[in-house]
């Protein structure tokens, strides 16, 4: 009799594996195999973590194809199960996955579409929480503006991606053929941030000085520091992180 | 308080529907884990209480874990039931989770001492937590084990009584895997403790044949209560009184008027039903 520790890891196996020897011993076969029953949970577990990705993925499911999508997403389920029960946040490291997923590296760009994607879920799911007043800031001594540090929204994320993904994304979403012919893969780095907002999920590119000083302000660096290789542009940026919802709290 | 009548799970594609046009249903109940992250979903739950009393079914939260609760997610039932204060919380009798890896499904236990223990502890570790009863439901089932000594409904009734657990009773679920399994539905009714049975559930599920002539039944929530599970239900209720009864669909969610239709069914069987009302 196997104790119910060793049972579970036993059909973990079968679930994960299809290595159901351990597991087929303890199974009742009578009019369907021990095999054929657990195949049932099996696809069951297979087709919802697939399902999950394809909510998450959808430009990747545009760019490769269901079939295509539904193979790499159920070999990516193999490998990397969900930790917990909560179904949003699986697929993280799916773009690290497509990245080395060797039947799909001709499109050199896929892994940076699924990177800015999972982005926009990680913004969609993110806990809620209260955006900075710029009343609060406005309150703060000047000289103590030096010594401020800077909290982020919870949906906040920065991406620096070799390829265009979020035109890419957009394009292949729209379906709209014309966008799809404009983007250029040569065209250089995009770096972004995503967050979500008063008025929903916005993705935005910024230019390198831009992007280094949000993302730097974003991660929590003392303000002082932070202005000393800053943009000339900084006040008018930090105005509009604040305006944008992308600051919850400021502390010194 | 969830009201002895008949409710719908509510899912994203009736969301706009149900905040616009508000339909007369008594209550509603939503899968817990849909509403653990912030933004749109929390802010369209938090509308709809407002006007309706809702339950949490959880879906994640692998009561039948031999390795035991996982915290984090007992942690966001917690705080998610803190801020819906819904008139009922409940889970599974299943497990879905081992060494740290999660399983996306209701997987079934073996019911031996061993596994009533554990479920036992779970159930009291996620009672406590959350400072509150739960009610647990039986899954479907499409394999036993070997070694499985206690009839499931002795488990369900251990539980209940061991932990003062309420019991969801899954009408569907009763016929699936009484089906499945090959013993009658009925005796498993008629074994429940009544008086701690706070809710019902009905859904569909599909008999999938296969070429050979054998065939298993799969619960899909896929279509409409098939007529044996009303007649089923009729039975439940002069068993158990008239108690919550929800109307659940999950796979090719068909247009809300469907759901409602199938609630107004179940509320029209609970009425000619003349025992007496038990509110959760």
């Amino acid at each position: 009799m196997p104790a119910l520790l060793d049972l579970q890891r036993a059909f973990a196996a079968s679930m994960l594996h299809e290595e159901d020897d351990a597991v087929c011993g303890a199974v009742v076969d009578d009019g369907f195999a021990a095999a054929e029953r657990l195949r049932i949970y099996r696809n069951t577990c297979r087709s919802t973590l697939i399902e999950a990705l394809r909510m998450t993925y959808p430009a990747v499911e545009r760019l490769v194809g269901r079939d295509f999508f539904d193979m790499a997403a159920s070999r990516y389920a193999g490998a990397h199960p969900p930790q917990s029960g909560y179904l949003n946040e699986y697929g993280g490291e799916f773009p690290e996955f497509l990245a080395a997923f060797e039947p799909a590296s001709e499109l050199t760009y896929l892994a940076d579409v699924a990177r800015f994607e999972w982005a926009l879920g990680v913004a969609a799911n993110a806990a809620d929480a209260p955006v900075l007043d710029p009343l609060t800031l406005a309150a703060v001594d000047p000289q103590d503006h030096a010594a401020l540090r800077f909290e982020p929204h919870p949906s906040v994320s920065f991406l620096s991606l070799a390829y265009p993904a979020d035109q890419i994304a957009d394009a292949v979403l729209a379906g709209d053929e014309a966008a799809i012919a404009q983007v250029d893969l040569s065209s250089g780095p995009v770096r972004l941030v995503v967050h979500r907002g008063p008025d929903g999920i916005a993705a935005e590119r910024l230019e390198p000085g831009a992007y280094e000083f949000v993302s730097r302000l974003c991660a929590g660096e003392v303000l002082g520091r932070l202005l000393e290789s800053a943009p000339a542009d900084a006040p008018l940026l930090l105005a509009a992180q604040l305006r944008k919802g992308r600051l919850t709290a400021c502390r010194s | 308080m969830i009201p002895a009548a008949a409710g719908i799970g509510l899912r994203f594609p009736h969301h706009r529907a149900v905040l616009e046009e508000r339909p007369a249903v008594a209550w509603l109940e939503v899968h817990a884990e849909n509403y653990m992250g912030g933004g749109k979903p929390l802010m369209v739950l938090d509308a709809i209480r407002r006007d309706y009393p809702v339950a949490l079914h959880g879906v994640g939260l692998s009561l039948g874990s031999a390795d035991g609760l996982n915290e984090r997610h007992l942690a966001r039932l917690r705080n998610l039931a803190q801020r819906v204060d819904p008139g009922l919380v409940s889970e599974h009798l299943s497990w879905s989770a081992t060494g740290g890896a999660h399983f996306a499904d209701l997987l079934p236990l073996p019911f031996t001492e061993e596994a009533l223990s554990i479920v036992c502890r779970n159930v009291e570790a996620a009672q406590e937590s959350l400072g509150r009863r739960i009610l647990v439901e039986n899954a479907s089932s499409y394999l036993r084990y070997r070694h499985s000594p206690i009839p499931e409904w002795e488990f369900v009734a251990a539980l209940a009584e061991r932990t003062g657990c309420g019991i969801l009773c899954d009408v569907n679920n009763i016929f699936v895997t009484a089906c499945n399994h090959g013993f009658d539905p009925r005796r498993y009714l008629h074994a429940l403790p009544a008086e701690r049975v706070s809710e019902i559930h009905l859904a569909g599920h599909q008999v999938r044949k296969f070429e050979d002539g054998r065939s298993i039944r799969i619960d899909d929530h896929g279509s409409r209560v098939s007529h044996e599970v009303w007649a089923l239900y009729a039975e439940a209720l002069a068993l158990f009184g008239r108690v919550p009864t929800l109307i659940e669909w999950d796979t090719d969610v068909p247009p809300l008027a469907v759901l409602l239709d199938e609630a107004a069914q179940a509320q029209c069987i609970m009425s000619e039903e003349r025992t007496h009302a038990r509110p959760a």
